[in-house]
């Protein structure tokens, strides 16, 4: 890949998904682009991108920055902090509810391995207690590759290896004639898929009692960061926490955010905070 | 340092999970067959026992039922190992006394994930 390729596709990507690739990880951009060029018939990125070049396509342009801001995610990738958010803290977040209801939101969910963890654990816990309660979880992301993958709920053979108990793979899963794996319907039915820029304000999505966004802010450059840990936090209910993974720092980004009395790790609303805006 | 009897009859297999599983800390015992590992474990009880289902001389299956049958046969946790990865096979193995199961083929974050699920890392 040409240096001026690399150039085109790491300010393409920063404006549209906020996503920064550093030169060393400029693989990675062959590695998540190269079905698409291939797809579009062209032989290679330098092709793809001049073409870009030559004639500017707003749509196209979209779809190579989705592509390019997708990630890898993992079964149960944070075991313990999604214990805690099943175990500890929605059987509170329920009692407190007037309307008995829960929403979820996986931000940044990419192919559904987040949210398909959740609905396992709250099926799971369901057995021993909340029964009657409408718990949604609705998980984002830019790509629609991701999302109609995550629909689909079709995993390989490496996917439901990794992070995912075999007692949960035969409880919860289908076997398929190609090899892979299926999530039930009833799991499927647990979940809704949307297409959602982080980047974009997210009035649209509702509110939300818990925001996990894991392994998605990290990658992204400091003002993105900012913009969408405001974009998330504005959908926060009251009394609602924002996780995000053990590794990321969320602290100092925006304000009228505190660290969560309720949930260690996360971050929720300070009292009193009606907007939520990027720090100074 | 805890052991892990690996039983397969592919050398290669052998040698590759022996190095996984020894970066998860493990002392590494071998096995080619069934018949070869339960006479190993009737002298020394490993910990953990990595297994393949098709073997020459005692299957996987029949080295598990025999091995929980055994006196102090219960401890070891038992990962089975297998290209019989549909969900009939995994389930006969499951109900045989497996702990775990991975299928093959398999990379180092699978055994060290299936390990963790297992509660041996």
């Amino acid at each position: 890949m040409q240096q001026e390729t690399y150039n085109d596709l790491s300010k393409l990507v920063r404006k549209r998904s906020g996503q920064d690739i550093p030169p060393s990880k400029a693989y990675l951009m062959e590695a998540r682009l190269a079905e698409l060029a291939r797809r579009e018939g062209f032989a290679n990125l330098d092709d793809l991108v001049r073409a870009l070049r030559a004639r500017p396509n707003v749509v196209f342009e979209a779809e190579v920055a989705a592509e390019l801001a997708s990630k890898d995610t993992q079964f149960f990738r944070e075991r313990d902090l999604f214990d805690r958010i099943v175990d500890n803290f929605l059987p509170k977040a329920l009692e407190r509810s007037d309307t008995g209801n829960i929403r979820i939101w996986c931000a940044g969910g990419g192919t559904g391995q987040e949210a398909y963890s959740l609905a396992m654990l709250l099926a799971e816990a369901e057995l021993s207690g909340a029964t009657g309660r409408q718990i949604d979880i609705i998980s984002t992301d830019l790509c629609n590759r991701s999302i109609e993958a995550a629909r689909l709920g079709a995993f390989g053979h490496f996917d439901v290896q990794r992070g995912l108990s075999i007692h949960r793979l035969l409880r919860h899963f289908t076997r398929l004639e190609s090899g892979q794996w299926q999530i039930s319907t009833a799991m499927r039915s647990r979940v809704g898929f949307r297409r959602h820029n982080l980047l974009e304000d997210a009035t649209g999505l509702g509110k939300f009692d818990v925001i996990v966004c894991m392994n998605t802010l990290s990658g992204m450059t400091f003002d993105a960061r900012r913009t969408a840990l405001a974009n998330m936090s504005n959908q926060l209910t009251t009394e609602g926490i924002l996780v995000a993974a053990s590794s990321e720092s969320l602290s100092g980004l925006v304000t009228g955010m505190q660290a969560s009395r309720d949930f260690r790790g996360a971050l929720g609303r300070q009292a009193g905070a009606n907007t939520i805006t990027i720090a100074a | 340092m805890k052991r892990c009897l690996i039983v397969d009859d592919s050398r290669v297999v052998r040698k590759v999970a022996g190095r996984i599983i020894s970066d998860l800390q493990f002392d590494i015992l071998e096995a080619g067959d069934g018949a070869e590992a339960l006479k190993m474990c009737r002298e020394n009880m490993p910990e953990a026992v990595l297994l393949d289902w098709n073997m020459p001389v005692m299957n996987g299956l029949d080295f598990l039922r025999a091995l929980r049958r055994e006196e102090g046969g219960q401890d070891p946790v038992v990962v089975f190992c297998s290209t019989e990865n549909d969900a009939e096979h995994i389930g006969e193995a499951m109900r045989s006394g497996a702990n775990e199961f991975i299928m093959k083929p398999f990379d180092a974050d699978i055994v060290a994930s299936k390990f963790q699920q297992a509660g041996l890392v």
